[in-house]
Order: structure tokens, then C-alpha cells, then sequence
């Protein structure tokens, strides 16, 4: 990947920027994010830039989904934000049962060209700030599901998710808004449904997204002074879901390690790992691994997210028990 | 006062929506349809004249209690019977039932399922047309027990702070199913708590088509001229149980009675004759017209099969 570093939420708002200014039918909104920016700083700018067409909403969580499905069916682009991934539970009848059912319950009569933005996990924000919800998102039929990782598939990503005919819920990871890496000039859209090989390893595969991705491969490089080579996989898009790449990977590695930022039972391992039992149980040589949140809430002081999130340490020691 | 034409176009809809139900409803008790419909019966009158009172075009989200909302925008007797009986030719085949016919080309664009969720879809709605240049007024129905949601809120004080062009239009039956207003609403008069967003609350009786229209076009007006939204109450018998099979254990006979005494379709059917818009066999040439329109649909649509199974699959993403 080619171009200058730009951060993470830089290339957000990138993305956002190119879109208010290409497309008239695109609005953003939210809580804040008008003269303020967002409370991360991502919408920054815009609404000088682009008027009336970046709002702010009154806190009002089921309002501005609602909002956004209505938009959608006459023909707007609407990009909502939720300030946190765990508002989906607040505006939870907008999100679970309008975006995700209303083109279907009225048998394709109307799109919904929707996007919201929220940001996920990270710590000392509280149980109610700090979840990483996409595996409620990914289980519920209807809902495109994305949690970009690098600068590149923020902006990429999310041009995408603006385009798209479908209702799109992008995660972004709190840690990563400061992070840089570079992201192509140009139009830069990225394909959903795409999974990233981030390190080529032959010995396991280490499913990781955001900053569980972060941490895999800074765990691979100490894995490698063992001559335990991973490779680590980042899917990109959670739904679509790239499972030939996940397949292929696993048939060169034998073995796969599911690392995330949210409680274990029935969460994205938990499917990962039933979907390797059904595709690719005869090149599986060691069972799988989930990493993720102890099934207890998130704490909010530091030192007790850092207690329960998997850690460098922990996906380390995961590796070598298993394929040690 | 109502033009004698729309009048009598108002009365035709509304007869051909009480026999339209009367015949779903004798035939999802002998179990040949699903019984989902919630019979409008007395609200159709008050449905009917308010949309008259806007464009065809004007965007609705309708309410759950009868089949007035899609008649009134032209939808046939046969789609809407498709629709409750999951056969071909409805407008959602199996996935939406009786809840969501949809029709975007007539500006009649679905129902929540959740009560409530109307209002902020609402929203939505007035605020794209109006930043796409269209000069539509958004309508919305639900009932008094509807007004209870979050949504109603987060809704009325968006709608009135960014003047959406949309009318919120509250069909007052005194019932949230079987818990009366009196227990689970804190006011006598829903449209007072419009004040409390700074947007017109107005009461009707939901019963007179002439208050219904003057009501509805005053506020579509004012919204479309850029005033907002308006919050309307019609107050509106409830004659039938809440859905086919309640019982109405909840609900003295008394009650029923008087909600039956305001019946509003005897009243508009004399109110015509006594304008001399129609007598005795203008009336029964429309109850024979409507009656031959129903046979013909209730044969056409019953003899259609099922849609097929593999629908099921269909509709979820372009």
C-alpha cells in the first residue's frame, strides 16, 4: 500500500469530506457533530465546508436511525453517528428492526443507502461506552457489518459503505483514531467482503480486527523469535464475511486462533469457529482458540479492561499452548 | 366544507373499506386467511378524509387498525387482499403481511411493526423530500396508546425544531389494546402535549370528514409553506375488538355500545341524503358496486396460490 501516512480518523473524515462534495444526496449527523466535530474529532471541519448538510441532532439515538431509514427510502445517503458502538441498544428498534428489515418486509420496495458511523471498545469509558458490538450487529440478518483496522480500509471502507445500496454499521476503534498508516491518493474505495493477510505465517492463523489486530501482530513477532510463524488474518467486513480467505489460510496453518474485543459466548470466534467446523474441519490439526472478554461486563478503570482484554502476552501464550 | 364530489368519494371509500374488512374478517374466522388484519372499523371515515385533504403524492406511514389508508391511495381491494393472505400479486409477498403494504410510487411507504417507530421513519422521510426540493407534507399515523413511545418524543421535538414538513396525525380510540387511556396516558387530549414542543396541537372529531379535511389541510398547508409540523387528534370510536379473537374480557358492553353509537359511516351515509348528494338506490347501486368489485377480487385473489417458499429468501438486499 502506496501514499502519504494519514491518520485513521483523518481518513474518515476524508472519506466523508469527498462524499459531501461528490454526492448532494449524502448528509452526515449526529450528537455533536456539526460546530464541534464529533466528540472524536472525526467529523472536524465539515460542517464549515459543507453547511446545513452536516447537523447536529438532539440526543436522540432512536431519532437519528430512524431518521437515517427514512432518508434512505426517498433517495438521501444518509451517514448517521452514533457517539458509541453501544448505543445500537439505545436506538436498538431503529437498528435491529428497521434497517435491518424494512427493505425485506416490504419485499425490496424501497433501498436503504445508509451508513452509521460509532466508535467501539478501549477502556476507562464504562460498561455502556466501551463495548465493541459487532457481533450483535453481524448475527442480525439485513445489517452490512465493518471494522476497518488501518487508515487505507477506514477511508476505503466507508466510501465504500456511502455508495452502497445497503445499511451499512462501520466500527471504528477508539485506539485507532490516533493511528497513522498510509491510504492510497485518489478515489480510494475499498471492496467489502475482502479479509486482509496482514503477516504470511505458516504455523496458525490469527483472526484479529482493530486493536486486537494491533496486538496479533506485535504477539507474532514474538511468536517468530520462537519459530512459531503466524499468519494474521483481518477481515475488514464482518458482514459480507470472507470465508474463502479464512479457509484458504487455515488449510496452510492447520490451526486458528480467533482474537476480539468482546464476550466470548456466541461472539465473532464462536462463528469463525463453527464455520471452520462445517468448511475446513479436515485441515484443522488443533482445536480452535477464542480470545476475547471474560463473559463479565466492561469495567471502567484501565487496569481492569487490561485485566479482562486479551493481551500481547495472552494471544502469545494462547499460540504456543497451542501449537507449542 | 366538503366539495359534494369528494364527499361522496370519501363515502365510497369508506364503504368499500367496511365491507372490504367485514368479508376478511367472516373469513379469517372460518380460518381461510390469516387473522392479522386489526379491523378499522369507526377510524376509516377520519383515515379517509385526511388523506383527502393532502397530495396523492404527500408521503404516509399508516397505523395498524384497518384497510382505509391503502383505498384511499388507490390501492385495489385485491393487492391489500394478497397482501393478508400471503398470494401472489400483493405488494410484499409473504414478508410484511397486513402490516406493510407498500406502494412508494402512491406515497404509502409501510408501517412499523413496534408502535411507534413511525414517528422518527417520519422524520426521516419529511426532512429527505424537503432536501431533495420536493414539496411534500409527511404523514404519519398512530394511536393514543402509540403516543407513549420514546419515539413520539425524540420525533416531535426534532420535527418542531428543524419545521419538518410533517403531520402528526393521532387516531384517539381510547384503547391501548385492552388498558384505556385513562391508566396509561397522562392526558385527557393527546394534542396538548404538541405545546410542550412548540408545534400546533389541534382536536377533531375524527368522526366528521369536513373537521377531519379543514384539519389536515390547514396543516398540510402550513407545513408546506415552511411552518412545521402540526400534532392532530381525532377522536375516534373503537367499535371492533382489538384483534380478531380478543375476547374483550378487559371491557364492559356499555363501552362498546357507545363506542357503536358513534359509528361515523351511518352518520356520513345520512349526512349525504340530507344533502340530497344520494338516496335510497344511489346508495344501494354503491353498497352493489362495491359488493360485485369484492366478489370479483375475493375469487381472483383466493383461487392464486400461496406465494412460493423460495420468496422467503428474496427482498433482503437490491
Amino acid at each position: 500500500m502506496s501514499g502519504p501516512d494519514v491518520k485513521y480518523a483523518h481518513a474518515l473524515r476524508a472519506a466523508l469530506d469527498r462524499a459531501l462534495a461528490d454526492d448532494p444526496r449524502v448528509v452526515v449527523f449526529g450528537e455533536d457533530v456539526a460546530v464541534a466535530g464529533g466528540i472524536f474529532g472525526v467529523t472536524r471541519g465539515l460542517h464549515a465546508t459543507h453547511g446545513d448538510r452536516v447537523f447536529d441532532t438532539p440526543i436522540s439515538e432512536n431519532l437519528i436511525v430512524g431518521m437515517a431509514v427514512g432518508m434512505a427510502m426517498r433517495g438521501l445517503r444518509p451517514v448517521a453517528e452514533l457517539q458509541y458502538a453501544d448505543f445500537v441498544f439505545s436506538a436498538g428498534d431503529e437498528v435491529f428492526l428497521k434497517a435491518a428489515t424494512w427493505r425485506y418486509s416490504h419485499d425490496g420496495a424501497v433501498d436503504l443507502p445508509m451508513v452509521v458511523r460509532m466508535a467501539c471498545g478501549g477502556g476507562g469509558f464504562g460498561p455502556e461506552h466501551s463495548q465493541c458490538t459487532e457481533a450483535y450487529l453481524m448475527h442480525t440478518p439485513g445489517l452490512r457489518v465493518a471494522v476497518p483496522s488501518t487508515p487505507a480500509d477506514a477511508q476505503g471502507i466507508l466510501t465504500a459503505a456511502i455508495r452502497s445500496d445497503e445499511p451499512w454499521f462501520v466500527l471504528e476503534h477508539k485506539y485507532l483514531y490516533g493511528t497513522s498508516g498510509p491510504v492510497p491518493e485518489g478515489d480510494h474505495v475499498a471492496e467489502p467482503g475482502r479479509a486482509v493477510i496482514r503477516r504470511r505465517g505458516e504455523h496458525v492463523t490469527i483472526v484479529a480486527w482493530q486493536d486486537m489486530l494491533r496486538r496479533a501482530l506485535a504477539a507474532a513477532e514474538v511468536l517468530s523469535d520462537d519459530g512459531i510463524e503466524a499468519e494474521v488474518l483481518d477481515p475488514v467486513t464482518l458482514d459480507p464475511f470472507d470465508l474463502d480467505t479464512l479457509v484458504g489460510s487455515v488449510r496452510r496453518t492447520g490451526a486458528c486462533v480467533v482474537v476480539e474485543e468482546a464476550p466470548v459466548t456466541l461472539g465473532v470466534g464462536a462463528e469463525i469457529g463453527a464455520l471452520l467446523m462445517e468448511h475446513a474441519f479436515g485441515w484443522l490439526d488443533r482445536p480452535l482458540v477464542r480470545l476475547g472478554i471474560p463473559d463479565v461486563p466492561v469495567p471502567t478503570a484501565e487496569h481492569l479492561v487490561a485485566a479482562l482484554v486479551p493481551s500481547v502476552d495472552d494471544i502469545v501464550a494462547a499460540v504456543r499452548r497451542q501449537v507449542g | 366544507m366538503l366539495p359534494a364530489e369528494l364527499r361522496l368519494r370519501i363515502l365510497r371509500t369508506a364503504v368499500l373499506t367496511r365491507r372490504f374488512e367485514e368479508r376478511a374478517a367472516r373469513l379469517a374466522r372460518a380460518g381461510a386467511i390469516p387473522a392479522a388484519i386489526h379491523l378499522g372499523t369507526g377510524q376509516e371515515v377520519g383515515q379517509i378524509a385526511a388523506l383527502a385533504a393532502l397530495r396523492p403524492d404527500d408521503p404516509m406511514l399508516y397505523g395498524h387498525r384497518g384497510a382505509g389508508y391503502w383505498f384511499a391511495r388507490g390501492i385495489s381491494p385485491a393487492t391489500v387482499l394478497a397482501d393478508i393472505a400471503y398470494r401472489e400479486g400483493g405488494t410484499n409477498r409473504g414478508k410484511g403481511g397486513v402490516m406493510h403494504v407498500v406502494d412508494p410510487a402512491r406515497g404509502v411507504l409501510g408501517e412499523s411493526g413496534t408502535v411507534g417507530g413511525n414517528f422518527v421513519l417520519g422524520a426521516g422521510i419529511a426532512f429527505a423530500d424537503r432536501q431533495l426540493g420536493r414539496d411534500t407534507v409527511t404523514i404519519v399515523f398512530f394511536g393514543d396508546g402509540t403516543s407513549n413511545r420514546g419515539q413520539f418524543h425524540e420525533a416531535a421535538n426534532f420535527a418542531a425544531i428543524a419545521r419538518l414538513p410533517l403531520v402528526l396525525f393521532c387516531e384517539n380510540n381510547g384503547w391501548g389494546l385492552s388498558v384505556p387511556a385513562s391508566v396509561s396516558t397522562s392526558v385527557d387530549d393527546i394534542a396538548t402535549r404538541a405545546a410542550g414542543y412548540g408545534m400546533p396541537g389541534v382536536v377533531v372529531d375524527g368522526c366528521d370528514p369536513d373537521a377531519v379535511f379543514a384539519a389536515v389541510a390547514a396543516a398540510a398547508a402550513r407545513a408546506r409553506a415552511g411552518g412545521g409540523p402540526t400534532l392532530i387528534e381525532a377522536k375516534v370510536p373503537r367499535i371492533p375488538a382489538h384483534f380478531l379473537g380478543d375476547k374483550e374480557h378487559y371491557r364492559t358492553d356499555a363501552d362498546r355500545q357507545a363506542a357503536v353509537d358513534r359509528d361515523p359511516l351511518p352518520r356520513l351515509v345520512a349526512d349525504v341524503r340530507a344533502r340530497g348528494l344520494l338516496d335510497d338506490d344511489g346508495l344501494a347501486a354503491l353498497e352493489a358496486e362495491v359488493a360485485a368489485e369484492l366478489d370479483a377480487a375475493f375469487d381472483d385473489v383466493l383461487a392464486r396460490p400461496l406465494v412460493a417458499p423460495a420468496t422467503a429468501f428474496e427482498g433482503l438486499y437490491p
